[in-house]
């Protein structure tokens, strides 16, 4: 299925203008007469690949004088790599790190908070990037709100709120997790998770619904993209940006607007009705998760958005593979209810036998770890680069391909853990370090 | 047992004030038996979040029962605060004793004294699956008869969530305030990445309070925060400062001064400085010694020794069953109830006049 019909239906998708994106074209590659060393930008990392646009691809064609290109043939040991400069970039009291993420609004990156030393993730949105997303301004705004009022191991905090007027940007400072579940169901086999690990996700999920039902505020945006999970695996219900707080004194929870990801509708809204239960919706939006988490499908599909809510809108979902079992059958059918009043409740399914009793892990199946953006499965902070950047000004080294191999081993490919680096008797890295133990003299490298 | 009612207890004077200015500790009387206790005054109003800290502390401590933790006796609910009843530590906490008596350290056998008993203590939270998370000078307290006992549970830890044993924690320790207590913590706990830590981190620490008790200084005081981490990250150790480690060429003295917090804001601490330095550069901390800092400081934790196995270090070999602690730091005074403090005089007319209010409250 098209991977934008678990998008929400109000965020078009924005094309990067080409005023708004910033290259780096620090590494080119050119050909040169002299056969002296050639110094490149960046190490030879994976990540640090350079993306050019048409345009530029051009120019550099252009450049190219046709007659006389020739290629000289040079050693990878004579080639001399410069270790990519981080620039350490402060804001407010946190250290910027590297994108985690990026949406229609603007970047996700990782921060540091220099003083209590506590990992973040920073939701910087751009108020240009804002206004052309419909809604963009008033959903963050209603965020922001609810966020505020909301404390729960299950639902992600907002630690910080800051602005820049000059930059028209604002920073939202959340907890740091470590990855989002539909991250994780993409990368790994059969997209989907051991009914275990779902099981264990899906009783969170169900812990933070009920903090959230209690407050009186509906998600309406419940999927695989808005669960995320901490380093220790506790999983956090994010992005309040369609979700509504109920008002207080009505005995109804009845809701007029659904804004959420097509794939995650239920029938009510997908038939455009005109008021519905809002918390239903959440337990809807569940099953389809549950569904999905377990089955690595969608209960309902179509070739486009139109299809896909005329499907939802019929309410025929696709009966859950036997190979489940009988209990998550019958809780994924009970919760993919076409009538709202149908549906179980939170406490339901919570009284559920599927819910009660924690499925083994089978034979042959492996738990799924959240996925890395870079060839870190430890998730190791990426500000750590920056800081040393700023403390020790004199750390940046030339070194050549062959140094960069030995350092990482003979399969060139393992990525050392930062223990494994400081404890390793290699006296290159003692050389390398060696100007930062000067100034302390309580310590010593190892 | 110790009645939970503030009218039992005679305040006497202030020791400390602590948790980042929401708790104050002061000497006290029982009256029933004469007996001296120490009671924490919680400000529970100031914020929120602490009420479940302090929970945790007593649940913590009244679930832990060793000869090197700080017992609970009780506590109780006064107007608008929470009083919490311990054994008065006469000595006061092994920071106090380091500031007010011995700027450049203890000496090596009340060091090896102290560093046997806090590590008795960890091996025991070890067992019961915790991790202390907060192993600083400022928590390792000296009773009357020279008794080590480890306080500051409120930051500890256990291995069992949710009814599961954890091999591997990742959250920081809950925050104190002004942050200090980062510069004992390890690099891996620091890091916060999915590989986390274990019981390790509190030997990680152990190793930070041997150069503080050592030393006077906590490494790392007086650097910025994220330099510290770096450091840390980087394996760079902290030393013990003897004429095997010190002093380095290169320093001058107002770099010293920075590096080792020794500016006691007195006049003349250029000389307190220059006479620290002497005393470090004149000294000769035992091979021993070293040793067991530098196992416990190691970046990887796989490879730092646990309590138990640092317990049966050659260094711990020259505690004799004869050696007192309160003879080896004689100068110390101990904390006596004065009773002639007048902030524990202001305090107690405040407590009567709250009780007279008690007594004139309209009764419908």
């Amino acid at each position: 299925m098209d991977p934008r019909m678990c998008r929400k239906i109000s965020s078009s998708e924005s094309l990067p203008d080409a005023d708004n994106v910033e290259y780096e074209v620090s590494n080119i590659i050119a050909p040169q007469e002299s056969d002296d060393n050639f110094m490149l930008d960046g190490s030879p990392e994976p990540h640090s690949v350079t993306w050019l646009d048409n345009d530029q691809i051009d120019e550099l064609d252009l450049n190219l004088d046709q007659t006389n290109l020739c290629f000289h043939r040079v050693d990878s040991a004579d080639i001399i790599y410069r270790s990519k400069k981080k620039k350490c970039k402060m804001v407010g009291k946190y250290v910027m790190g590297d994108v985690l993420g990026e949406g229609s609004y603007g970047k996700v990156k990782e921060m540091l908070d220099s003083e209590s030393l506590c990992r973040r993730a920073v939701k910087i949105l751009k108020k240009r990037k804002l206004r052309r997303i419909p809604n963009g301004e008033q959903n963050v705004q209603r965020e922001i709100q609810l966020l505020r009022i909301l404390r729960h191991k299950n639902v992600i905090e907002l630690v910080d709120v800051m602005y820049n007027d000059e930059k028209q940007k604002m920073y939202l400072v959340m907890e740091f997790c470590v990855g989002v579940l539909q991250d994780m169901l993409e990368g790994s086999p059969g997209k989907k998770f051991p009914q275990r690990q779902a099981h264990d996700y899906f009783t969170q999920l169900l812990d933070g619904l009920e903090y959230l039902h209690g407050q009186g505020v509906v998600h309406k945006d419940i999927k695989p993209g808005n669960l995320l999970l901490t380093l220790d695996q506790t999983l956090k219900i994010t992005d309040f940006g369609v979700a509504e707080a109920l008002d207080m004194f009505s005995p109804e929870d009845t809701c007029y607007t659904g804004q959420g990801s097509p794939a995650f509708q239920p029938p009510e809204i997908a038939n455009g009705a005109e008021q519905f239960s809002g918390v239903k919706v959440d337990i809807w939006s569940s099953g389809v998760t549950l569904y999905n988490m377990t089955t690595g499908r969608y209960p309902f599909e179509g070739d486009n958005v139109y299809r896909l809510l005329e499907s939802i809108g019929r309410g025929e979902p696709a009966p859950p593979p036997p190979s489940l079992g009988p209990t998550l059958g019958l809780l994924l059918t009970n919760m993919l209810k076409r009538d709202p009043d149908l549906r179980p409740t939170v406490h339901e399914i919570r009284r559920h036998s599927w819910v009660q009793a924690r499925p083994p892990l089978e034979p042959g199946e492996r738990m799924v770890t959240p996925r890395s953006r870079r060839s870190d499965e430890l998730h190791t902070s990426t500000v750590i680069p920056y800081l040393v950047e700023r403390h020790y000004p004199s750390a940046q080294e030339y070194f050549t391909e062959r140094d960069y191999r030995h350092e990482l081993g003979d399969g060139g490919s393992r990525t050392l853990s930062t223990a494994e680096l400081s404890d390793a008797e290699s006296s290159r890295r003692k050389r390398r370090w060696h100007s930062s133990c000067g100034r302390l003299p309580s310590c010593r490298l190892t | 047992m110790f009645n939970p009612d503030i009218n039992d207890y005679q305040l006497t004077s202030i020791i400390t004030e602590c948790c980042g200015g929401v708790a104050v500790v002061y000497s006290a009387l029982y009256k029933p038996n004469n007996q001296n206790v120490a009671i924490k005054r919680y400000f529970v109003d100031k914020t929120k979040e602490n009420a479940s800290l302090i929970q945790q502390d007593i649940l913590t401590r009244k679930e832990l029962q060793h000869v090197n933790i700080l017992p609970y006796l009780t506590s109780f609910v006064h107007g608008r605060e929470l009083y919490v009843v311990s054994p008065l530590m006469t000595f006061g906490s092994c920071r106090d004793i380091l500031d007010r008596y011995f700027q450049e350290g203890l000496p090596e056998l009340a060091c090896a004294i102290v560093l046997r008993d806090v590590l008795q203590a960890l091996q025991y939270l070890h067992k019961q699956l915790y991790i202390h998370r907060s192993v600083r000078a400022s928590h390792v307290l000296v009773g009357a008869n020279g008794g080590v006992r480890l306080s500051g549970l409120r930051s500890a830890a256990s291995l069992m969530v949710r009814g599961r044993r954890q091999r591997h924690l990742h959250q920081l320790p809950p925050p104190d305030g002004d942050n200090t207590n980062l510069m004992w913590l390890s690099p891996e706990l620091l890091e916060q990445n999915l590989k986390g830590y274990d019981e390790k981190s509190d030997i990680y620490s152990l190793g930070v309070l041997c150069c503080e008790l050592a030393n006077g200084a906590v490494p790392f005081a007086e650097v910025p925060t994220t330099l510290m981490f770096t450091e840390k990250v980087r394996g760079s150790r902290p030393q013990l400062l003897d004429c095997s480690t010190f002093p380095e060429p290169c320093l001058d003295d107002s770099e010293m001064k920075s590096m080792y917090n020794t500016d006691s804001g007195v006049g003349d601490s250029a000389d307190a400085v220059s006479r620290l330095r002497q005393v470090y550069a004149g000294r000769k901390l035992s091979d021993t010694f070293h040793h067991l800092s530098e196992m416990a400081l190691q970046r990887d934790p796989d490879k730092r020794p646990s309590a138990t196995q640092l317990l049966n270090h050659p260094f711990f070999k020259q505690i004799r069953k004869t050696d007192y602690l309160p003879g080896l730091i004689g100068r110390v005074k101990p904390i006596k109830p004065d009773l002639d403090d007048m902030s524990a005089l202001l305090l107690q007319e405040k407590l009567s006049e709250m009780e007279i209010e008690k007594t004139t409250e309209w009764d419908f």
